[in-house]
């Protein structure tokens, strides 16, 4: 009993971290109406920068007063960056769309730290005073306690201004009824930039103190807004107070989890404690908090009608999808090696991708869990096929099936979680998965478990199939035209699918659920059907990605390259085939980054901080994506030569351009 | 003849590089009340926009009280003095109605009193927040809060909307008597021509994103087939 | 029969009854007004009988119970309805919007679609692009349409699911004199054409002129019901409609703030009979 007190105490440092993070989180939705995924980022940012300053990194060394100051001048000028650059551009955008943005910054900042400080997890030293105390006759760090209530001065600080002060009442105008403020003489701009700054600050502040606790590293403080969102959503992305008790109780539980699972009686795999039962927790919490609080978000009055990226409909299909066919076959051979690989990864990436066209682009639903349902049935086709003996593509077959069945049942509890809020949920889903699932070394393993080559009677199909192109290198070119063949198949299904009935019905519940079931639309057949979809193109790209490398690594499939597949994807065009594809060729190991890498020496990282500033500027300046621009120009162009010849224009007809029929050109599956 | 209030002319604005109205010319002057009459989709609602900036204008120029206003933010007009009441009311539902007549910008302080002697239903009302109001009783709230703000020009847009007749009966007289009061300048925006032309001292017909027609109120009252010309799309005579 | 039958349906929303006990029924090729003060619960009621909200009571089409099935198989069943806010699919041009109430989803057709089968757009769409005179607005992206434009779109997707009653909810709203008098005409075709209709409007010249029955509703209950005629001069709509403000409007401002009720939006509220 003594021992589980102690744990609980002990949580109270990450918890007051998580409700630090929290708060940033709720302060920065009601200024500025955006779910900030990049709140721990900024609070790993500021920690990188307090270690930097206390370790002598710049080439000197201040003491850790003025280290502190300096590391949250970084935070606050980080703010100022994110407010400028991405809010205030971004201010009239869709909910999902800003979403994105804060996934974009989230990207940047991970890739700026890694660059300016490298890969190694660095230990800052503590701000606070290290003493112990001796609570109901159990020693502890004083730290712990002086955190929590630190974090809840904080909560009663924000409280309070928010409640009492011309500020705080404004801020709550602003973000009901943004429109009504600016009419009435507030400016937003103003209300988002205190209420960004505060956040960053809050952030930055937990960031520098609660660092000796965790490790400040690329990763575990920008991941930890994941608890910090459970957090938020039990309060309602509204209330402070709650906001931080859920923060504190879970860095509790969490600590508490983790001291059960070093019990004896605690399951184990292979001789280790279950692993990832705190992002399960996480999870968990996150369903239960769903299920209090409603699935939906309040809502601001926002100043402009946000459109949805446009989903044009496809009128030529067949040509340029052989056209893309050949030209990727005759590159197939001809290519070296090593470029034959980064197109056989492209493909691969294409494939991942087009799930997200169908459940995001067309259904309007971000599911961050879809690629690691690839990596479910990744690891599924390693058991299918070694096992249970079974041959190709039998096995293929069935991994693809279980892990689109475990997709399906995901989505179907889902089903009343939509918008960010699926967004948020999905993604604590897909980190439990990466770690309890993937991380358990009898399902999967960081360690990779091995897949056979296809072998289709007697044929290999694989990458060490004896046809080995023009330069006689491993990995094959069968394998290759094995992958084009299914990317082609998927590209023209998810491109005509935009043309069916279920497609116009997918669209249909994208724009207006309640209109849509009006109007005689099962909206929770049509998302099913999208989730089923979504989910076994996936699959099949996950039993690619098992084929390709021989084997299959829980590093692949982790929840940071599912957002960052995302980015990809909306750089290139969520809605479209010709999206999937360039966002393809832009994906981890694919054509562009390689030839990137070969070319210019440019590294992954470089790429990550491309990924991540591309993804912000495409939300600003393009929202259509690449391929949406290219599909605009040509309709455009079009429209232009149709008026050209038209000679006589018939009568004034003041709408005259709207009735052209632009909407019924389009070649989709360009590459 | 003193300053107008606000002077608009060659006025043209519309969405996505669209044109809605194109070369519009009007002027209110100190205490009038000006009607802005038109069709569905004739452009009023964009022409109030362009005036307080939620909308940008593709040419032409807004003139306030003699100071061009060019490309001055939505803000910064309500700030100098432009109070908007959008259509949808623009009142914040979670706030009290007394904390709507709290709200202002920096350095602000609102008339309460005024909004209460005007709307003598809201001060019963103070603790109450607005999405419990009544749809009449946020419109009052939002017009409230518009004259709290001592406006030197009022632009208000279909206050009838989803309201019934009486309720805008009730209303429109209490525009007319603040103008009065007050000498704040009117644009009206209203679907109930006869209603509108009752209070206005002028009145503008929008067709087609064009003035077609402007006269006397009481002309226009009069002459109700320039004003069926004007929503028919036909020429003016 | 009655293609719509409606039995004491009664919707709250915590604690406050929206509608208490409100039957009503549309026979065949009949125009049934629903009319009443703001806040009356007009849209509640619509809601509740294409189940968007949950409510107490019996909806029966064609005699068919509908109680308890989900808002879209009430749809498929028959029972149609547009929205205040004409709530288009913004990514769809006007006839792809048609065609999601024209279209019989199925499994077996989803599948020929999906191996390449060309579907022909549904014939009812056309009929109903021509009922509303929009022929030339087939191929314009939704949100291109002005707002008149988009109730009529509405009202013609509706009409598109071939119904046995459409539930039309302020049509007419933001529509000049001329076109609600157009819309009017067209909405008076369609129901003679065999299509039940039940409309809800403040425009009184549009109800009373082409309905055949009007039911009225205040503070959730149904104050009076039978032929516009009849309706007119109700002594019980005339109070409700009229009250005893409506000859003095400023005194009538400072009584309506004497009674604040939160059931009660507009507790004196309302339309004259007779605008024009």
């Amino acid at each position: 009993m003594d021992q589980i007190l102690l744990f609980a105490v002990l949580g109270l440092g990450q918890g007051a971290l998580i409700a630090g993070i929290a708060l940033g989180v709720v302060v920065t939705y009601r200024g500025s109406g955006i779910i900030n995924l990049a709140t721990g980022a900024v609070a790993m940012a500021s920690a990188y920068i307090f270690w930097a300053l206390t370790s002598g990194f710049f080439g000197f060394t201040l003491p850790t007063v003025a280290a502190l100051i300096g590391a949250l001048v970084a935070a606050l000028a980080i703010g100022v960056l994110i407010e400028v650059a991405v809010f205030r551009p971004l201010r009239t955008v869709s909910p999902l769309a800003k979403l994105a943005a804060s996934l974009g910054i989230l990207l940047t900042l991970q890739a700026t730290v890694l660059l300016v400080f490298g890969t190694q997890p660095q230990q800052a030293p503590s701000v606070l005073p290290g003493e112990t105390v001796t609570v109901l006759g159990i020693t502890t760090p004083a730290d712990r306690f002086l955190l929590t209530g630190l974090v809840i001065a904080i909560a009663l600080a924000l409280g309070a201004l928010y409640r009492w002060s011309r500020f705080g009442l404004a801020t709550r105008a602003a973000s009901e009824n943004e429109q009504a403020a600016l009419l009435a003489g507030l400016s937003p701009n103003g209300i988002s930039l205190a209420n960004t700054l505060l956040a960053a600050l809050v952030a930055g502040l937990l960031g520098v103190l609660a660092a000796p606790i965790v490790q400040v590293d690329s990763i575990t403080l920008p991941l930890q807004v994941v608890p910090a969102l459970a957090a938020a959503l039990f309060a309602g992305f509204t209330s402070l107070w709650i906001a931080c008790t859920a923060g504190i109780l879970i860095g509790v539980l969490q600590s508490i989890v983790y001291f059960l699972s070093t019990q004896s009686w605690f399951p184990t795999d292979n001789g280790n404690a279950m692993p990832g039962l705190q992002q399960l927790l996480v999870f968990v919490l996150m369903v239960v908090a769903l299920y209090v609080r409603g699935a939906g978000l309040p809502r601001r009055g926002e100043a402009v009608e946000q459109r949805l990226p446009a989903v044009p409909l496809p009128e030529r299909l067949l040509r340029p999808a052989l056209l893309a066919a050949v030209v990727a076959a005759a590159a197939l051979v001809v290519l070296p090696f090593d470029f034959r690989q980064a197109l056989t990864n492209s493909m691969i990436g294409m494939v991942i991708v087009l799930s997200y066209v169908v459940i995001t682009g067309y259904v309007g639903q971000i599911s961050v869990m879809q690629l690691a349902i690839s990596g479910t049935a990744g690891f599924a086709l390693s058991h299918v096929a070694i096992q249970l003996r079974v041959p190709f593509p039998f096995d293929a077959l069935g991994a693809t099936l279980l892990a689109t069945l475990l997709g399906v049942a995901a989505g179907i509890s889902a089903l009343r979680v939509r918008g960010v809020s699926l967004a948020v949920v999905t993604l604590a889903a897909a980190l439990a998965m990466e770690q309890a699932l993937f991380g358990n070394t009898s399902f999967g393993g960081t360690a990779g478990v091995s897949v056979p080559p296809p072998r289709l009677f007697g044929v290999n199909l694989g990458p060490g199939a004896d046809f080995r192109g023009l330069d006689g290198n491993e990995p094959s070119p069968m394998f290759g035209f094995l992958v084009l063949a299914v990317t082609v198949v998927l590209g023209l299904y998810v491109a005509h699918l935009r043309r069916t009935g279920l497609g116009r019905r997918m669209l249909a519940v994208r724009s207006n659920e309640r209109a849509a079931a009006a109007a005689g639309v099962d909206v929770r057949a049509v998302k099913i059907a999208a989730f089923a979809i979504s989910s076994f193109i996936a699959s099949v790209a996950g039993t690619l990605y098992g084929y390709n490398f021989g084997s299959v690594s829980a590093a692949r499939f982790t929840a940071l390259a599912a957002l960052g597949l995302i980015g990809f994807a909306y750089i290139g065009g969520i809605t479209m085939v010709s999206g999937a594809v360039i966002a393809g060729l832009m994906s981890t190991e694919a054509l562009l980054p390689h030839a990137l890498d070969k070319w210019f020496g440019i590294k992954g990282t470089w790429a990550l901080l491309f990924g991540g500033v591309s993804l912000i500027v495409t939300l600003i300046a393009n929202p259509d994506g690449i391929a949406g621009a290219g599909h605009r120009r040509r309709a455009a162009k079009r429209a232009a030569r149709a008026a050209a010849r038209v000679s006589e224009p018939d009568g004034p007809h003041p709408e005259g351009e709207h009735h052209a029929p632009a909407a019924l050109d389009t070649t989709e599956v360009a590459s | 003849m003193s300053t107008p209030v606000l002077e608009v002319s060659g006025l043209t604005a519309g969405y996505d590089g669209a044109p809605v109205v194109r070369d519009v010319d009007l002027t209110v002057a100190a205490g009038q009340v000006v009607a802005l009459l038109g069709a569905n989709g004739a452009g009023k609602t964009t022409t109030l926009k362009a005036i307080s900036a939620l909308l940008r204008p593709m040419a032409g120029t807004v003139t306030f009280a003699g100071t061009p206003l060019d490309r001055i933010p939505a803000a910064t007009r309500a700030r100098l003095g432009i109070a908007h009441v959008p259509e949808g009311r623009g009142i914040f539902s979670g706030l009290t109605v007394a904390e709507h007549l709290r709200l202002g910008h920096r350095g602000e302080r609102l008339d309460e009193a005024a909004a209460y002697r005007y709307f003598p239903v809201l001060s019963r009302l103070k603790d109450r927040r607005a999405g419990l109001l009544s749809g009449g009783e946020q419109q009052m709230l939002a017009m409230g809060r518009a004259l709290a703000r001592r406006p030197k020009l009022l632009l208000l847009d279909e206050l009838s909307l989803g309201l019934a007749p009486i309720i805008v009966e009730e209303l429109l007289p209490v525009v007319r008597r603040y103008a009065d009061d007050s000498g704040c300048g009117v644009l009206l925006v209203e679907q109930h021509v006869g209603l509108a032309l009752e209070v206005a001292d002028h009145g503008y017909v929008l067709s087609h994103g064009e003035i077609t027609t402007h006269a006397a109120a009481r002309e226009l009252d009069a002459d109700q087939a320039r004003i069926v010309a004007g929503y028919l799309g036909e020429h003016p005579v | 029969m009655n293609v719509l039958s409606v039995q004491s349906v009664s919707v709250s929303y915590g604690g406050v009854h929206a509608l208490s006990e409100v039957s009503l029924d549309v026979g065949q090729g009949q125009l049934v007004g629903l009319i009443g003060p703001n806040g009356a619960g007009k849209t509640t009621f619509v809601d509740a009988v294409t189940g968007l909200v949950t409510a107490r009571g019996r909806v029966a089409l064609d005699g068919q119970d509908l109680t308890g099935l989900p808002p879209h198989a009430r749809a498929r069943r028959g029972l149609a309805r547009t929205f205040q806010s004409s709530e288009l699919f913004e990514d769809l041009t006007v006839t792809e919007n048609l065609q999601i109430t024209a279209d019989r989803p199925s499994w077996w057709r989803a599948l020929g679609e999906t191996l390449g089968r060309r579907v022909s757009p549904d014939s009812a769409a056309t009929q109903a692009l021509s009922a509303l005179g929009l022929e030339d607005l087939a191929h314009a992206s939704a949100h291109q349409l002005s707002q008149g434009q988009r109730k009529l779109v509405g009202v013609a997707r509706a009409l598109a699911a071939r119904p046995r009653v459409v539930c039309l909810d302020e049509p007419a709203a933001g529509l000049d004199t001329a076109e609600s008098a157009e819309l009017g005409r067209r909405l008076r075709a369609i129901a003679d054409d065999g299509t039940s209709l039940l409309l809800i409007d403040h425009d009184m010249s549009l109800v009373m002129g082409i309905c055949d029955h009007v039911v009225v509703l205040e503070f959730g209950k149904v104050i009076a019901s039978g032929p516009p005629a009849q309706v007119r001069t109700d002594p019980a709509v005339i109070t409700a409609y009229l009250g005893a403000s409506a000859a003095q409007p400023t005194a009538a401002s400072q009584q309506h703030g004497g009674t604040p009720s939160a059931e009660g939006p507009s507790k004196v509220a309302t339309t004259t009979p007779e605008p024009s």
